[in-house]
């Protein structure tokens, strides 16, 4: 049976990319449904930053393919990845907010990218941040929140668009117990509402909040575990 | 439309917040343009003073003296009938000698008995066959008629001036294009600065799906918007020099520095040139 067969929205088929040296991931072997809640977990190190950036093509394979959806690794143009990554939404470990503009223009400016109209990136807009718990800060800028409200930014960012799958890594990072719950309550929110969320993390005590969700487990670079 | 003003937006954006990087490439574009704009109009006086120069010089046809009248109408007809000739003019030889008199204070009958002074035709040509090659040909052809004794003209200074003018023109092109050439790596490096100190707009830009051209735009109208202000400023103190120098000199020089509106609206195209390739040249690396 071949693998292609039998495709989800993210597939791994034996994907290595070790940056030439011992570090990076290994035969990677799995798939993701559409609306699906995924833990990736493992110790500092272990890959799963660099198993989300072979999602959003950041990085690419050395060995083997990633085909998300109807994009795959080993055919796709440079300027095909701009379209690939309007479907995914990302949060960045380091939240990568531009401290040249507001809160607002942050989260507009990946609805620009995609040439929407300016009143649909307005509603849109308002909308995420007021469901963000941010709609007394449009105006900020980042370097004016707190860290918790800096995540809520990113992660409006990035559900602006309605992504298919929502890729968080380490999203509480450095927040407070209690912000990480609200957090990851809004995650099984968005999950809800039919988006796959894929969280990267080393906080097993995120885990048993999201009983449904799938769990892979790196270790140095390589699966050992998904349940 | 909408992406339209937003890039437009983000390069005014990035035009106030490029700081010192962005003033430089502004002077150093401005410098160049003053340097081009003085260039051209010196050059173009210098070569319409060559001109007028040229143009004072007339072919001389000196004429048999036996040449009779009906001849000399005939030959001056055929003359006149060609396409080169502005204008020709008949000396007869008693009127060579009334001019040699005024002009050097003398008699020329009292000195050697006789008028020496063949009759002669002035010729002068249109501008487009102000040229030695010209001159030559038309020369060789007089030369022929059966009473023309001898042509004159002065070769050899008119293959001066002809060298000369094609010296300056030559290092005219190349000054400017060196210049140019100069000025926009000069702007484009600091152009480079400003987008390196920007990269992280870049990089965040392209993860959340901006093409390359989205990318691109802002940094290109950015640096457009650099040679235009460049070019305004250049425009302002070449109008201002030129003012200086047509009101305010008049007393020591009889030169008048002239340019048409189309002159200085060629400075703002090339500024704005100028700035849009400097930026394309630095944004390449970036993408
Ligand atoms: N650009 C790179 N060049 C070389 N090695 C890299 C690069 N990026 C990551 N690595 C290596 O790949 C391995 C996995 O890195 P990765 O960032 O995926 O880990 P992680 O699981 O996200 O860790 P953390 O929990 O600390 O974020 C590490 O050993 C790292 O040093
Ligand atoms: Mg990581």
């Amino acid at each position: 049976m071949s693998p292609e067969n039998e495709i989800d929205m993210i597939n791994f088929f034996n994907v290595s990319c070790t940056f030439g040296k011992e570090a990076g991931v290994r035969n990677l072997n799995f798939s993701i449904e559409e609306g699906e809640f995924v833990f990736i977990t493992g110790p500092s190190g272990a890959g799963k930053s660099t198993i989300l950036r072979l999602i959003y093509m950041d990085l690419f394979p050395e060995k083997g393919k990633v085909v998300i959806r109807n994009f795959d690794s080993s055919k796709i143009r440079a300027n095909e990845i701009p379209f690939l990554r309007r479907k995914v939404g990302m949060i960045f470990q380091d939240f990568r907010l531009l401290n040249d503009r507001n809160v607002y223009q942050n989260v507009a400016l990946s609805l620009y990218v995609s040439h929407y109209k300016t009143k649909e990136i307005r509603a849109r807009v308002y909308k995420i941040l007021n469901q963000v718990g941010l709609g007394h800060r449009i105006y900020y800028h980042p370097s004016e929140l707190s860290g918790g409200e800096q995540q809520r930014v990113a992660i409006a960012r990035a559900l602006v668009k309605e992504p298919v799958v929502l890729l968080a890594d380490e999203p509480t990072g450095n927040l407070d117990p209690r912000v990480s719950t609200d957090l990851m309550n809004l995650l099984a929110y968005i999950n809800q509402q039919g988006t796959a969320v894929i969280v990267a993390t080393h906080n097993y005590g995120l885990i048993q909040r999201i009983p449904k969700a799938k769990l892979i487990q790196v270790n140095d670079g390589e699966i050992v575990n998904i349940t | 439309m909408i992406v339209f003003w937003f890039l437009v937006k983000e390069g005014f954006h990035g035009l106030f917040r490029s700081g010192y990087a962005g003033i430089f490439s502004i002077i150093i574009l401005c410098i160049s343009l003053v340097l081009i704009g003085f260039g051209y109009i010196a050059a173009r006086d210098t070569l319409v003073l060559v001109d007028n120069i040229r143009s004072q010089f007339d072919i001389d046809v000196f004429l048999y003296r036996t040449a009779t009248a009906e001849e000399i109408q005939q030959l001056t007809q055929e003359i006149s009938a060609m396409p080169e000739i502005e204008k020709i003019v008949f000396i007869s030889a008693d009127s060579a000698a009334q001019r040699f008199k005024s002009e050097f204070g003398e008699d020329i009958f009292d000195i050697l008995q006789y008028n020496p002074l063949p009759p002669s035709l002035t010729i002068s040509l249109k501008k487009p066959y102000q040229h030695v090659a010209d001159i030559e040909l038309l020369a060789a052809i007089l030369a022929n008629k059966s009473i023309v004794d001898e042509v004159k003209f002065r070769k050899n200074f008119l293959r001066i001036i002809e060298r000369y003018q094609q010296l300056i023109l030559v290092i005219v092109i190349a000054a400017f294009a060196f210049l140019t050439l100069i000025s926009v790596i000069l702007a484009s490096n600091s152009i480079k600065m400003t987008i390196f100190s920007r990269r992280d707009v870049i990089e965040t830009m392209k993860l959340v799906g901006a093409t390359n051209n989205f990318v691109r735009a802002p940094f290109l109208i950015e640096g457009t918007l650099e040679g235009l202000c460049a070019a305004v400023v250049a425009v302002i103190f070449i109008a201002l020099s030129f003012y200086f120098i047509n009101n305010y000199l008049q007393a020591f020089i009889s030169y008048r520095a002239l340019a048409s509106y189309r002159f200085y609206i060629g400075l703002l195209v090339l500024g704005s040139l100028m700035g849009l390739v400097g930026s394309l040249r630095a944004i390449r690396k970036f993408l």
